[in-house]
């Protein structure tokens, strides 16, 4: 068997140096035996040197992307860029939390900025009205989102999909206009302000946005971690088994998948309102933008752009939706209308968003493809030009078109002078073009080569076929029974003869 | 509490809210979408009466055809955007509503940039008056929006029975692909079914002006409502719809009158919580594997 499929479609990765000792070292994680990266280590067929190959680099990616987020606002932002970014930080954080509830847990919410509204204005009331500190208003914002996630929850055991997301729709509405409409919830103030903030007073204004915008980023590696704790552990693995329309299989392999993502939506719930309580504390408040359903829209697109079910999608799409919608501020309500130009333009071509690309246009190059093969007819054995790519081995191309052509040109020797010349000149000299297809004939693979197996000696000889591997006996090919080994010789001779003309 | 004054409440808002019901519910049991740019039809509409009030005649009649034209050719838009090109391509009913929900943003968007957020106000296509029926006093307005959305509500159901159109639509609700099969043309049928429920938004956004004003994002509340009574009555179930917009305004009316107009919301989304858990699919909706 070759390591490699024969035919399919190969990814390019850069081959790494190294042998000995580096081939076999893994970096991992602290005290579990699990590898950040998979490292394969080969040997290339051609110069024999060892190559590694990183096979996934997403990690890496991830790191690169982080190192410069954390490096370019502060040092070449100037004050609004810082802010945007700041921004960017936290809606990345809700869109990567939001993900588990949307891909993870399966359950279509879109209350997600919601549930943060609730932890904001739920913290910036204990702050306002009881004095709680920052990091209080920090640690008691999960619990309004808990308590919230269990009170929209509650419809999710029994609504499916578009049912739940519309109702998700209404509570955020409905939130929106019991906050409009208090009085202690701040009505008349256009929100609720005067909350405590993390940013000490004594910083500089440049100092506290900086400060700010690295905690909205740790906000965001927090969002991602945890993503990767609930996706990628135990519970992601259930649900994985119980995606839509299986979930009566997940159930008979005894996964109670109604728990497990209950369980994730709780989860994500508090965490949504974790980081309301960092907005409350960021933005001293809350306001009853929060619920409106434009923000919900803004927070639809920047997933669907990157991608619905993907942590990088999350990001990506974020960072392009606040771009616009911050930094290019000058731009007024057409910014709004070219971010929705995006959306719809991502959502009516692409299947997955941005990181959906490249496996959307590999599947529309291999129709493209097969569709070509489709059209050509009679290769003869040959390799095609454009399955030659895919083929991992250049030397086995070069054979199988060695090989058509050596039979194109042996079928031309074959005649019926020559059968006779095979039967009549057993063990004698034979013509030049009998014994270049008797060379031919010889140098074939042992596996299904013809022979002769003499059953009784000088009485009864069968043609069977080989099977080519060790231990395995070979088989008969038919009925027919040789009493010469003269004969049976040329039993097999014709019998290759036509395969060759079959071939 | 006025009974005949509730109860011409609940009639007025019924009617209003069946119509945007009706068109949401009607989209999703044949399309199979929802369309979340219905609150972007009723904006147009709004507009597109408010300019025929003013460039073309005052006269009602026009105003209100003005409206329903507009919002049939705003509905036959959303259904050329995200209908035609996405109906056959996976994850269909996704990026449908995703693709609606984008609609809505850019064309709200572009109705603030044409029209700038002064909100405008249609003139009283009903006049100014009161008519009293029996011990019930009742203003133009009131008895002309019943009386017109009964008209449209009849019109369409009528026309849904009874033309070949109808049936066309009637059998992509019951089973698109068997549709398809005996030769119903689901681009033609499904173009028809977006004009035939904008305009009824157009219409709905025509008698609701007569109380409120036109702004860019007037569609919103309407949206959510006509949504909501869409989904406690069932999706795809015209029957439910009715039913769903009668309890729905009667809600309204009892909770305006009775607690407060701030408390309305929150009581019909009460009502509505409390009929999915006990319905799943609304009071009178399909199960999925009709729509499948």
């Amino acid at each position: 068997m070759p390591e490699t499929a024969l035919v399919g479609s190969r990814r390019m990765l850069p081959a790494l140096k190294g042998h000995g000792g580096a081939s076999w070292h893994r970096w991992r994680y602290p005290f579990t035996r699990r590898t950040p990266l998979l490292i394969e280590t080969d040997y290339n067929p051609t110069t024999l040197a060892a190559e590694r190959r990183i096979l996934n680099p997403r990690p890496i990616l991830w790191l690169v992307a982080l190192i410069l987020l954390a490096i370019i606002p502060p040092v070449f932002g100037n004050n609004s860029f810082i802010a945007a970014a700041t921004t960017f930080g936290m809606y990345a954080a809700i869109n990567v939390v939001w993900q588990l509830q949307i891909g993870t847990a399966g359950i279509f919410s879109l209350a997600s900025f919601a549930t943060v509204g609730v932890g904001a204005y739920g913290t910036a009331v204990l702050s306002v009205y009881l004095g709680f500190p920052w990091w209080a208003m920090w640690l008691s914002g999960p619990l309004f989102g808990l308590v919230f996630g269990v009170f929209i929850a509650i419809p999710a055991i029994r609504l499916e999909g578009f049912y739940y997301a519309l109702l998700t729709v209404g509570i955020s509405e409905l939130c929106r206009v019991y906050v409009v409409q208090s009085q202690p919830l701040g009505a008349a103030n256009g929100g609720l302000f005067g909350a405590d903030g993390f940013v000490p007073d004594w910083m500089h204004e440049r100092a506290g946005l900086i400060l700010g915008y690295y905690a909205a980023l740790v906000l965001m590696i927090g969002g991602l971690t945890m993503y990767r704790m609930v996706n990628g552990q135990r519970l992601g693995r259930l649900l994985r088994a119980a995606p839509e329309k299986h979930e009566a299989f997940a159930e008979a392999l005894g996964i109670n998948y109604r728990a497990a993502r209950i369980q994730v939506f709780l989860i994500s719930s508090a965490a949504l309102g974790g980081v309301g309580g960092f907005y409350a504390t960021l933005l001293h408040g809350a306001s009853p933008s929060l619920f409106m359903i434009d923000q919900l829209l803004l927070l639809l697109a920047m997933v669907v752009i990157g991608g619905i079910g993907t942590t990088e999608g999350a990001v990506l799409g974020t960072a392009i939706v606040v771009l616009i919608d911050k930094v290019f501020i000058g731009l007024g309500p057409s910014r709004l209308i070219l971010i929705a130009g995006i959306m719809l333009i991502t959502v009516l071509f692409l299947r997955g968003g941005i990181f959906g690309i490249p496996a959307q246009f590999s599947a529309w190059r291999g129709k493209r493809k097969s569709e070509r093969r489709g059209l050509q007819s009679g290769k003869g054995g040959e390799v095609m030009p454009d399955e030659a790519t895919e083929i991992a081995d250049k030397q086995s191309i070069f054979v199988r078109r060695f090989d058509a052509n050596l039979r194109s040109e042996l079928k031309l020797l074959v005649n019926d002078a020559l059968i006779e010349e095979h039967r009549t000149t057993s063990g004698k000299r034979r013509s030049d073009p009998l014994e270049r297809v008797l060379a031919f004939f010889r140098r074939a693979a042992a596996a299904d080569k013809y022979a002769v197996l003499a059953v009784r000696p000088f009485a009864e000889y069968r043609i069977v076929a080989l099977s080519g591997r060790r231990g395995v006996p070979p088989r008969v090919v038919d009925d027919q029974v040789f009493h010469t080994p003269e004969d049976a010789l040329h039993g097999v001779f014709l019998k290759r003869v036509q395969d060759l003309m079959e071939s | 509490m006025d009974p005949y004054y509730l109860a011409l409440t609940t009639i007025t808002l019924a009617s209003i809210y069946g119509l945007l019901a009706l068109g949401i519910s009607i989209i999703w049991s044949s399309l199979g979408m929802i369309n979340m740019a219905q609150g972007f039809t009723f904006a147009v509409s709004g507009y597109g009466a408010w300019l025929v009030a003013q460039y073309i005649s005052a006269n009602g009649f026009v105003v209100v055809i003005g409206g329903v034209l507009t919002g049939a050719l705003a509905g036959a838009l959303i259904g050329g955007i995200a209908f035609i090109p996405l109906y056959d391509k996976p994850n269909f009913p996704l990026r449908s509503l995703i693709a609606t929900l984008a609609i809505s943003l850019m064309g709200g968007q572009c109705l603030l940039w044409i029209f700038s957020p002064r909100v405008k106000a249609l003139p009283k296509i009903f006049g100014v008056g009161n008519i009293h029926i029996g011990p019930a006093v009742a203003s133009y307005d009131k008895i002309g929006s019943i009386v017109c959305s009964a008209i449209l509500l009849l019109l369409t159901l009528g026309w849904m029975k009874t033309s070949r159109r109808g049936l066309e639509i009637r059998a992509m609700m019951q089973n698109p692909e068997g549709a398809a099969l005996v030769g119903v043309g689901l681009r033609s049928t499904a173009m028809s079914v977006m004009m035939v429920t904008g305009a009824m938004a157009g219409l709905a956004s025509v008698l609701l002006s007569q109380n409120y004003f036109i702004s860019p994002f007037a569609g919103t509340t309407p949206l959510v409502k006509g949504m909501v009574v869409a989904l406690a009555g069932g999706l795809g179930s015209v029957a439910g719809a009715l039913i769903a917009a009668v309890l729905i305004g009667f809600i309204e009316a009892v909770t305006a009158v009775g607690l407060g107009g701030q408390y309305v919301l929150i009581t019909q989304f009460l009502f509505i919580i409390a009929v999915l858990l006990v319905r799943p699919r609304g009071i009178a909706g399909m199960i999925e594997h009709t729509r499948e």
